[in-house]
């Protein structure tokens, strides 16, 4: 039998400064919730992006949420991390937006776009030839494809894990489930994201 | 056949894949690997799908992100009061109040209920200023002049045959 071990990411046992940060914010200091926007712009936008897959919406949700956070001062109490409660409010609101009526629509012309060719992101190395290029454009679009067909919960379980290096615990803090269902999400989450990208494995598109 | 590892601690596995094990564990796990062919398969499968996944780079933040949320957050500050009070309600500031309502509503139930158990002297005749006792009483006596005019009528049946003819 296998120990139980740590991983080397910190645990919540961990002092929080972003904590401390938002309890000046509580007390008026409007540059503490400076630094916490700097601090966790990027990365809140990124995974909500990941989450919508449509950067204006990402970016609008994003100013939502930290919104939120700013309308909420006043009553903010340290019970968790400060980057657990930011990341549960961006999750509910990316979870209500995939679900609201109106995405149904913006989807169907998104996949028009999709169809008629159009790219889905610059590369950034342009010392690729133009078969590489679209080589890298099909791989691209296919993980996208692939992270969006996922259930929304082990879609938000999986960036958080891969991108956001999130421990189980605070991926369970976020999503409001116990530990082990974010271990049970995340495992039928990448065994269907390595089926649906296995041809990456023995190389060249399906 | 199958390893236990692959379905008791997939996180063992997932955190190896992602460089998250301490370096102890992270080679007891490849000595294991060696001997395991489906936890080597593993490795490699997850290996790539991590690699693929980090093909997957979001788009830069605007410029302008932080301006406009300021802008948001002026517009707020120059809102009416009543409008931050409701917002202050939708957003949480009512939690530090909800011991203090807690502590009313009970306060108000004991009330109540302190009220609905209190004696009753009084009912329907209350309004006239009698008592329970004394309806009761007055019950008992009209009772009883009716049972003396029954055994009277009783004692005497040729009064009674002769109020009749």
């Amino acid at each position: 039998m296998w120990p139980r071990v740590n991983t080397v990411i910190g645990t919540s046992a961990v002092p929080d400064p972003d904590a401390d940060l938002m309890l000046r914010v509580r007390d008026g200091d409007e540059d503490s919730f400076r630094v916490l926007l700097d601090k966790h712009r990027n990365s809140l936008v990124h995974f909500l992006y990941r989450m919508v897959q449509e950067q204006p919406v990402s970016e609008e949700l994003a100013q939502e949420v930290f919104l939120r956070i700013y309308r909420s001062r006043a009553s903010y109490e340290p019970t968790a991390r400060f980057t657990t409660w930011m990341f549960r409010i961006a999750t509910h609101l990316a979870l209500n937006w995939l679900r609201d009526a109106k995405h149904e629509r913006s989807q169907e012309r998104l996949d028009e776009d999709r169809s008629s060719g159009m790219p889905a992101r610059e590369l950034p190395d342009r010392k690729l030839s133009v078969e590489q290029r679209m080589v890298y454009q099909a791989r691209l679009q296919e993980v996208r494809d692939a992270i969006a067909t996922l259930p929304e919960k082990q879609r938000a379980a999986v960036l958080m894990h891969k991108y956001e290096e999130m421990e189980y615990s605070q991926i369970a803090g976020v999503l409001e489930i116990s530990e082990s269902a974010v271990k049970s999400l995340l495992f039928r989450a990448y065994e269907t994201l390595r089926a649906r990208l296995a041809y990456m494995v023995t190389g060249g598109p399906r | 056949m199958n390893c236990p590892l692959l379905f008791e601690q997939t996180d063992l596995l997932l955190d190896y894949t992602a460089g998250r094990l301490d370096s102890a564990t992270a080679a007891l796990l490849e000595r294991h690997m060696e001997s395991c062919a489906r936890c080597a398969a593993f490795r490699t499968e997850q290996a790539v799908l991590w690699n693929a996944l980090d093909a997957w780079e979001p788009e830069p933040v605007s410029l302008s992100f932080n301006r406009t949320l300021w802008q948001r957050i002026d517009a707020i500050a120059a809102e009416p009061w009543y409008r931050r009070l409701i917002d202050g309600f939708r957003f949480g500031a009512w939690k530090p109040a909800l011991p203090l309502a807690a502590a009313v509503c009970v306060i108000a139930a004991g009330f109540v209920l302190d009220h609905a158990n209190a004696p009753t002297t009084t009912n329907v005749a209350g309004a006239s200023g009698v008592s329970i006792t004394e309806v009761d009483q007055a019950e008992k006596a009209l009772d009883d002049i009716q049972l003396l005019r029954q055994l009277d009528s009783a004692s005497h049946p040729e009064a009674k045959n002769s109020k009749t003819m």
